[in-house]
């Protein structure tokens, strides 16, 4: 059985969110919506300081406290490994929002689908035939584009990372290329105290 | 480090702690209905007190689904909220909820009207009812904090201190409210019962302080929250003050008076209120920095 | 809103039931291979990067991935209009009123033609579109030079020509593919910004994660390439020139360079006369040192015994020495120590860094390439853009930059530092000719034919006078403030507006620009939203998009050659009309149609093509235009690129590794001398009376340690300012999409002005402190934003807060503009390059409050605080 799992290259990110955006696209998000987001950090004091990048997403952690929580079974978990929210089943209760560590989860906001992204209230028609996907009120996130993956595709957001920072595979095929990433350079999972099993992992 | 040094980014792009914010203030006061009217049903089942069950039963059958169903974002389908009861404490809750009001409105209808039906006193099936409505209520009074607790996510809730809370307010306002609903030589009989809980919640806040103030990361800011920010005057002024010494004050002072009971009642009422509505502001996520690894600063 | 009937369906974009477009962007003014996903219902939902494209191999930046919210954006121009209001201003209504076709180009016709028949110089163009010479190049259909838009002197003013003397090229990069030291000195190269941004970052990051490349970032910020460098050398800003002549220093001294290669493959053996010429015999062949025979001989004598670089001698009784030595002269006071006193940077940094640089360049070693060529290989490159070389001293700046990368004998070879030919037509027109005794021909004209001398000047930024030069456009504001001193015989009246946007993007303070504009009779603007610009036009003419559009074109791109194709995906989505229909429109209405058609062809290399000429009478599509480039390219048809979207290969080995083999480069560039000496001997001819004011010091055949005027602003200017962009703000109009403005405004760099923490102490300030920002030729206002990464002399104003109000447009003002405080004059302007001052000293107050005009609407500090504080997004409740 296939395991899904993602690989953020810390050293190859440069931070510009053409993932942010390329998601944006193909999932349709209304405006302020983000299922992919590229972090910034400073540290250090002049003149040794830096910035680190640092992608974060759904985790599709294997023991996913958002799917525990779940009180109506809308959350759950694909044969692969990702997890998935049916949203004829989600009553937005947002018990998984306060259960996942990684703040992943966005309750869709009726009025964000009227404004539309460019607020004026005119929907577009890219908006048109998209937001039909979505239920307002009830609580998404990112799905690693279960329907690409489905057809053998990448998500959106891997397929554009102009520095290939983000790489997508099946963790139980020792020989895919998130395997050994993990396994070369020393993967560590987000947040690991949170006991979560992410199935994302960090390399420098 | 303390809360002005810290970085709370918003709905930025920086690294940074994130306000809890999916479960907001409808939900506290749903948690207040549920948990005011549970522990008010429980304590006027041992008091035999048919106004204070009629009255938590009244709050935990409106209140808490009115504001409940105000918080949820598809509420035609919350129905569904039953169906995981092996896993969520949601779930469990719904199920609970179900069998107080079951079991707390038959209890009740039997105690009010069990001689017409031909009930006897002490017949099994009161005994049977009145069981699973205290079983019940207890659980009403406690799953919200179960609830808050099971999920590593928010760090300060992430504590056996918040069932413990649940279930110390949910007896405290219960007693504070039924002791003003019965007669006054009931009432003083329960002064001291309601002292000892109030002494309860201030072990109870002192412990979740220090706990918090000595967790990790996320755990202190929210404490730091608590203490330091413009949520500072709330919880000394009404959880402390307000909701836990008033009280204890006035029923030490003049345990007899019925003004003092309802004056405490209402000032433990609006403590517990504050408190609810606190806990869910001070929820923070930790920032995703902590799990970079290979990050040394400086 | 989901029914079960649409959840059969595939909800994620690209999976719908449509058609894949195989196309390329222009969200910047390069052209990365994308694919355009058109849904049955013939709506754009998704664009990719096109994988078989090896430039950006399927990658696509921020800004690639945001062209559709472009396309859709509700405030596009609709259909052609006319102003109604005669108020004109930035953010001022218009009130638009909507015309046919037939009456805007009636009245754009004759409002230019009337300008026309009077003096063509009377028209100002301002033509951005990079992605159309075509366009780019329609004044010279009526011999005027004007130019009024950005592109130039602020991206590489100096930086172009240099690149047109050193590599014959327009553009330069590091080869990524081989490079294991790589510096950047002020650019964004293969992190954030310059070519090609998504391609270029894609094969750094491989050069990055798979070879361990080691970069060092060389700037006063904190960027994205700093982030990610192995090493960030702060430094003050305008002192790049310094920090690379300190490295030639110790490269020098301590013996380190490519000694084979300056002695083979550039005239820095060359004797040079006191004069500063070369010494030429009688056929003007240039002479070297033999230090065998201890006697000069002409460059390609086969009896040299040794090549001298070092020494002085006499030749003819007249004293001289090796180009070489001249420089070894000029260095000798640069000693990393001095060098240190200037930029900040640790002598040691300095010297470390040229040891560690010239260690990793292998001097000595070879690279066998498959076309059976054995050259040298040297994995290191030392790039800059516009940080670095944006400064007065443009020109000597810059070839500071390439002498480092000379001294390795890096230029053109494999993992060094490359020339990049601008449409790669070029290459296969040999970009690289031999000049004069053995050296390559020089092409610092990169952007095609400059004005000659002419007294009165011809064009209103004064090109006249700057014969190695990229135009200046600051120059309108300099010489609208006084016409007479510059012998003005024309004003401007009427401005033909392409793709630009002036009114933002040059140098020189608003209120005077804005001035300039309302002394216009007529501006007509081809746009496709509105912009700060569009709001002074009297009629719009709105063109097609990107995604509506044909167009093959390649824009500099490293590593790659051939040609992106542009195709519509969709037709237009209102009424507007291709670049090519309305310029094509005018010449006719405007009598120039064959001059135009003369124009194009030669523009795009048609000339010569008898099968590919455009007939003069004729008016052409731009689906025709873009058939004939795919044609002249490689003889493919349309279809071919329709299927495919390109012609993109790598680059030949031939036409990418040293493509000027057997020709000398210029290490020393005596072009400057001459030139300086003809424009002087033609002002002083023409008795121009400004020829005293005129910068002569500027032109030099070698790099000096001359400091540029900003550092001698008054002393209470205590900061140098500069302003920056990064990868999802690279070049023109970003903002006004909103999945740009959803990344940039949420992003720290992008929300404050920035200053190091201890400076802002220092300064009295803090994190959201209100501040007016003056320097001596202008002000803004803005919010302070705390940054270690910021060298502590030196405010970062990030561009995305130089925006100011424009009608219709999502686009939010910040507190005025960056541009307002740089100055716009003579004195800080590079009279070799045309290159002005791109940094500026100023001294910052503190404000209890906004000023009034700030208080008036939204502003990008109202956009930023709702991120901050967004109430149920994870900020304060």
């Amino acid at each position: 059985m296939a395991k899904m799992g993602m690989v953020f290259d810390l050293k190859a990110c440069i931070g510009c969110n053409a993932c942010v955006i390329a998601c944006k696209q193909e999932n349709s998000l209304p405006d302020g919506v983000f299922f992919t987001k590229t972090l910034s950090e400073e540290y250090g004091v002049f003149p040794l300081a830096n910035r680190v990048y640092i992608p974060t997403i759904c985790n599709h952690c294997e023991d996913a406290p958002c799917e525990k929580v779940c009180p109506s079974g809308a959350t759950y978990t694909r044969a692969d490994g990702i997890v998935m929210v049916d949203d004829d089943k989600c009553i937005g209760c947002s018990s998984c929002a306060v259960a996942c560590p990684y703040d992943q989860r966005t309750q869709m906001d009726a009025e964000n689908f009227l404004k539309g992204l460019f607020g004026t209230g005119e929907i577009t028609p890219f908006e048109e035939q998209g937001y039909g996907r979505y239920t307002p009120g009830t609580v998404t996130k990112c799905d690693f584009c279960s329907q690409r993956v489905d057809v053998g595709l990448d998500p959106a957001c891997v397929v554009t990372c102009p520095t290939n920072a983000r790489i997508f595979g099946d963790l139980d095929d020792p020989h895919s290329a998130p395997s050994k990433m993990i396994r070369e350079r020393h993967g560590r999972p987000p947040m690991p105290e949170k006991n979560t099993k992410p199935k994302v992992f960090y390399v420098n | 480090m303390s809360i002005e040094n810290k970085v709370f980014s918003g709905d930025t792009l920086r690294v940074g702690y994130r306000f809890q914010r999916h479960w907001d203030n409808s939900m506290a006061y749903a948690f207040f209905c549920a948990e005011l009217g549970a522990g008010l049903y429980f304590v006027s089942l041992l008091l035999n007190s048919i106004v204070g069950m009629a009255l938590g039963l009244l709050l935990v059958s409106t209140g808490k689904p009115y504001f409940h169903l105000a918080h949820m974002g598809v509420p035609t389908k919350s129905w569904r909220a039953m169906l995981r009861p092996d896993r969520s404490w949601i779930s469990r809750g719904v199920w609970l909820l179900a069998g107080l009001i079951g079991a707390g409105f038959l209890y009740l209808a039997a105690s009010l009207f069990g001689d017409s039906l031909g009930l006897e006193a002490n017949s099994a099936v009161l005994w049977l009812l009145k069981i699973a409505a205290a079983a019940c209520a207890l659980g009403v009074m406690t799953y919200q904090g179960f609830a808050m607790s099971h999920s590593s996510a928010i760090a300060i809730w992430n504590s056996a201190i918040m069932p413990m809370a649940s279930l110390l307010y949910s007896l405290a306002v219960g007693l504070a409210v039924a002791r003003a609903l019965v007669p006054p030589a009931q009432a003083s009989g329960l002064t001291d019962t309601l002292l000892l809980l109030l002494l309860g919640l201030a072990v109870m806040h002192l412990m979740f302080l220090h706990s918090g103030w000595h967790g990790g990361p996320g755990a202190r800011t929210s404490v730091e929250l608590l203490l330091q920010s413009v949520y500072a005057k709330w919880f000394w002024g009404l959880v402390v003050a307000v909701g836990i010494v008033l009280p204890g004050l006035a029923l030490s002072a003049v345990p007899a008076s019925a003004l003092a009971g309802a004056v405490s009642a209402v000032a433990v009422l609006a403590g517990f209120m504050a408190w609810r509505i606190l806990i869910f502001k001070i929820g923070v996520f930790e920032p995703i920095m902590r799990m970079n690894p290979f990050h040394t600063a400086g | 809103m989901a029914t079960s009937d649409t959840k059969k369906q595939p909800t994620a974009n690209s999976l719908k039931s449509g058609r894949w477009v195989a196309s390329s962007c222009k969200m910047c003014l390069h052209s990365c291979g994308n694919l355009i996903h058109v849904t049955d219902d013939g709506v754009i939902n998704k664009i990719e990067g096109n994988p078989t494209n090896p430039s950006n191999n399927g990658k696509l930046c921020p800004k690639g991935n945001s062209a559709i919210m472009r396309h859709y954006d509700p405030a596009r121009f609709k259909q052609p209009m006319r102003r109604t209001n005669p108020e004109k201003g930035c953010g001022i209504d218009p009130k638009w009123e909507p015309i046919s076709w037939e009456e805007a180009f009636d009245i754009s016709a004759r409002e230019i033609k009337k300008s026309l028949d009077e003096d063509p110089r009377k028209i100002l163009p301002s033509l951005e579109d990079f992605q159309k010479f075509n366009i780019w190049a329609w004044p010279l259909a009526f011999g005027n030079f004007n130019f009024y838009q950005s592109g130039g002197t602020m991206c590489g003013g100096a930086y172009h020509p240099m690149n047109g003397f050193i590599h014959s090229a327009f553009g330069c990069a590091n080869d990524a593919k081989y490079c294991n030291y790589w510096i950047n000195n002020g650019t964004g190269d293969g992190f954030s910004s310059h070519l090609h941004a998504a391609a270029q970052s894609n094969w750094v990051a491989k050069a990055r994660t798979e070879r361990n490349m080691r970069v060092v970032s060389i700037e006063p910020r904190l960027s994205i390439g700093s982030a990610k460098a192995e090493e960030w050398v702060p430094i003050r800003p305008a002192t790049d020139r310094h920090f690379a002549m300190g490295m030639s220093h110790v490269m020098i001294e301590e013996g380190l360079c490519d000694y084979k290669f300056l002695k083979r493959d550039t005239n820095a053996p060359y004797l040079v006369g006191e004069d500063g010429l070369f010494i030429r015999d009688e056929n003007r062949q240039c002479y070297i040192w033999d230090a065998k025979n201890n006697c000069a001989k002409l460059w390609n004598d086969e009896s040299i015994g040794k090549i001298a670089l070092e020494g002085s001698y006499e030749l003819n009784g007249k004293p001289c020495k090796p180009a070489f030595q001249k420089y070894k002269d000029i260095l000798a006071e640069c000693t990393p120590e001095a060098m240190s006193e200037i930029t900040t940077v640790p002598a040691e940094t300095i010297r470390r860094i040229a040891r560690e640089f010239a260690k990793a360049a292998q001097v000595g070693a070879t690279m066998k390439l498959e076309d059976g060529r054995t050259v040298p290989f040297r994995p290191v490159g030392y790039n800059y853009y516009r940080g670095a070389q944006g400064h007065k001293h443009g020109a000597q700046t810059n070839q500071a930059f390439k002498l480092v990368n000379m001294l390795m004998g890096n230029i053109d070879a494999p993992g060094g530092h490359m020339g990049v030919v601008l449409d790669t037509k070029e290459v296969d027109i040999n970009h690289c000719a031999p000049g004069e005794s053995g050296m390559l021909a020089p092409t610092p004209h990169q952007l095609g034919p400059t004005p000659p001398f002419a007294y009165p000047p011809n064009t209103y930024h004064l090109m006249d006078y700057f014969p190695l030069g990229v135009n200046p456009p600051h120059f309108n504001l300099l010489v609208h403030e006084d016409p007479a001193k510059f012998g003005m015989e024309f004003t401007p009246d009427v401005i033909v507006n392409c793709h630009s946007n002036p009114v933002w993007a040059i140098q020189g303070p608003r209120e005077k620009w804005f001035d300039f504009l309302r002394s216009m009779r007529f501006i007509v603007c081809v746009d496709l939203i509105p912009t700060e610009m569009t709001d002074w036009a009297d009629i719009i003419l709105p063109s097609n998009d990107v995604l509506e559009s044909w167009n093959c074109t390649m824009i500099e791109p490293p590593h790659t050659e051939g040609q992106s194709f542009r195709q519509p995906a969709v037709p237009p989505l209102h009424d507007t009309k291709s670049e090519e229909e309305i310029f094509y429109e005018l010449s006719e209405r405007m009598g120039i149609l064959e001059a135009y058609n003369d124009v194009i062809n030669k523009t795009l290399g048609f000339e010569g093509h008898p099968e590919l000429m455009l007939e003069l009478d004729k008016k052409y599509t731009d689906k025709e235009i873009a058939r004939r480039k795919g044609l002249l390219w490689n003889g493919k048809d349309i279809d071919w690129y329709m299927e495919r979207g390109h012609s993109v290969t790598e680059k030949r080995l031939d036409k990418w590794y040293r493509p000027w083999e057997g020709m000398r480069l210029h290490f020393y560039i005596e072009d400057f001398l001459i030139e300086r000496d003809k424009l002087k001997k033609n002002m002083e001819e023409a008795n121009v009376p400004f020829r005293h004011e005129w910068e002569w010091d500027d032109y030099q055949p070698l790099p000096t340690p001359v400091l540029d005027p900003v550092h001698e602003e008054p002393p209470e200017y205590d900061l140098y300012a500069i302003t920056f962009k990064d990868i999802q703000l690279n070049f023109g109009e970003s903002l006004s999409n909103p999945w740009i403005k959803d990344i940039v405004y949420r992003d720290p760099v992008h929300t404050g002005l920035l200053l190091n923490p201890k400076t802002a102490a220092a300064q009295g300030l803090e994190k959201g402190s209100i501040v007016l920002v003056e320097s001596p030729y202008g002000h803004v206002y803005g919010r302070i934003g705390i940054s270690e990464g910021m060298h502590p002399e030196t405010l970062g104003i990030s561009n995305s807060l130089s925006r100011m109000k424009s009608k219709d447009s999502g686009v939010l003002p910040a507190g005025g503009h960056f541009n307002d405080m740089l100055p716009h004059d003579l004195r800080n302007t590079d009279a070799a390059s045309g290159q002005p001052e791109t940094v500026c000293k100023v001294k910052l107050t503190r404000l209890d409050d906004w000023p009034a005009f700030l208080k008036e609407g939204r502003t990008v500090y109202d956009q930023i605080a709702d991120y901050e504080q967004a109430k149920g997004k994870g900020g304060q409740h």
